[in-house]
């Protein structure tokens, strides 16, 4: 399966705080809580990752964890798309 | 006065066209059919099922009729065991088929088909008076009849044709529909009745055409109607009557409104009026005891439909089971969304769905087709703002995708 990088991740994410007239900070420690990144933003970014890659993630491979910061969400991704 | 063995008078001069061969043939006149016995048609065209309807009208036999490929090997197989035998049309003789054990009919029965959209097509029974739901004196009309034939729609423009004098029908087979408004020009058509994804369709493709029809009726239902085709039909045809019509083969037509406003009056709910349809609303849930229900339905009819209430108004969102998408907890409406989403200048045809995500379960998206003035790069975007402004967070549609073309499916639904 062809995977997006880290890059291309940060970009989507960028797409989804966008669209609702939200900037995406700089620095991947930022917390989510603080610049408004929601369940519903973190589902709409993963559909843009699958229609991208036009395949269905597994998030069951990820386990449990939190996701708290930037980084976390780009972690999280770029491991379930090596799953 | 029963519908067995008494052809209707002063039907004999109504005209039957088929636009597909271009023939015009009075009723009095149309291929005679002997029904010897509870028969299927299965037909080719929707015009050669015009002559069984007739044979039933003098006869009383018991009739099915259905398109000839809806008709599977399992659906016939089941009638030919429930003793119909099965007549297909063609090019030449009908083909007639035995069943195992003959039996006579029961008078007067006619069954009806259930779409399918939903599963396997189920057996609804009917008569010609359970069908024929129009009462009085009719205006002399000519009506298109665009749909499958033997499904309940169908049935009902034939059963004006078949039993009201003044009636012509100018019939067009579901696989030629993208040629009606021509056909439907050139014969002179003044009445048309079709589900909202088919008047979407309709303007999209042949609008101007469609402007020259001088439509006396138009006629939505089968499928939510939602005031933004209303209008559309409204401003299309500014002197005909626009009239939306709430039916299903169980239920038979049970509302229709023709003040031009989507949906009904509240006050119609909990109304009791001797031979009219009572309307209740339990839950969420659209309730109907009909008079024109089918046979066997004796009671409230659950029909699976939502409602929402809004300012006195009554609206049918969509079916119960496909409607409710739950966001992380939030129950939305489909129904609302796709309205939403129609009322926007832009958008000529709306579906939304609930799709598969992590962390909510599933988010709302939704596909569009766009008007040829739209911007097709910056909809996605317009559209989600529009939905911002007027719906909950959960609602707003995450992904839009845009279609080039509105699909249609051979009941004339898009299953939104």
């Amino acid at each position: 399966m062809s995977s997006l990088n880290r890059d291309r991740l940060r970009a989507l994410m960028a797409e989804v705080l966008a669209a609702q007239g939200k900037e995406l900070p700089a620095d991947e420690s930022a917390v989510l809580q603080e610049f408004g990144f929601r369940s519903l933003d973190f589902s709409e970014l993963a559909l843009r990752v699958e229609d991208e890659l036009d395949t269905e993630l597994n998030f069951e491979a990820a386990g449990l964890r939190q996701v708290r910061t930037v980084a976390d969400v780009l972690d999280l991704l770029e491991e379930i798309q090596a799953a | 006065m029963s519908a067995v063995g008494h052809p209707r008078e002063g039907v004999g001069d109504n005209r039957v066209v088929d636009a597909a061969r271009g023939t015009v043939t009075a009723w009095r006149d149309l291929p005679t059919v002997e029904l010897s016995g509870p028969t299927v048609a299965a037909v080719r065209r929707s015009a050669d099922a015009a002559a069984y309807v007739a044979a039933h009208t003098r006869s009383g036999e018991e009739l099915l009729v259905v398109a000839a490929d809806r008709l599977t090997a399992d659906l016939r197989q089941e009638c030919l065991d429930l003793g119909l035998a099965v007549e297909t049309t063609g090019d030449g003789e009908p083909t007639r088929e035995e069943p195992p054990q003959p039996r006579p009919s029961e008078p007067g029965r006619i069954w009806l088909l259930t779409s399918g959209s939903t599963g396997r097509p189920k057996r609804v029974a009917h008569t010609l008076d359970s069908l024929a739901t129009v009462g009085g004196a009719q205006p002399p009309r000519r009506w298109l009849c665009p749909y499958s034939p033997g499904t309940y729609a169908w049935w009902q423009v034939m059963t004006l044709v078949a039993t009201a004098p003044g009636q012509d029908v100018v019939v067009v087979d579901p696989h030629d529909l993208d040629a009606w408004p021509e056909a439907a020009l050139e014969h002179g058509v003044t009445a048309a009745s079709g589900t909202p994804t088919f008047w979407r369709q309709s303007i999209m493709r042949s609008a101007d055409t469609l402007r020259r029809l001088p439509l006396e009726q138009v006629t939505l239902g089968g499928e939510p109607v939602d005031q933004a085709i209303l209008d559309q039909v409204r401003e299309l045809f500014p002197a005909a009557r626009v009239s939306w019509i709430y039916a299903s083969s169980e239920a038979g037509a049970s509302i229709v409104v023709h003040d031009g406003v989507a949906g009904f009056p509240l006050e119609w709910v909990g109304r009791r009026t001797p031979g009219r349809v009572a309307i209740e609303i339990e839950g969420e849930e659209l309730v109907l005891t009909s008079p024109h229900g089918a046979e066997g339905l004796t009671g409230p009819l659950r029909t699976g439909d939502r409602v929402e209430v809004a300012d006195g108004r009554v609206r049918i969102v969509g079916r119960i089971d496909r409607d409710e998408i739950n966001v992380g907890g939030t129950k939305v409406s489909a129904g609302v969304v796709r309205e939403t989403l129609l009322a926007h200048p832009d958008v000529r045809w709306a579906a939304v769905r609930g799709r598969t995500a992590p962390m909510v379960g599933s988010v709302v998206v939704a596909e569009v087709v766009l008007h040829d003035t739209a911007d097709e790069t910056t909809a996605g975007q317009a559209l989600r703002d529009w939905c911002a402004d007027r719906l909950p967070d959960a609602a707003v549609p995450r992904r839009i995708a845009v279609r080039p073309e509105i699909p249609l499916k051979e009941t004339l639904k898009s299953d939104v």
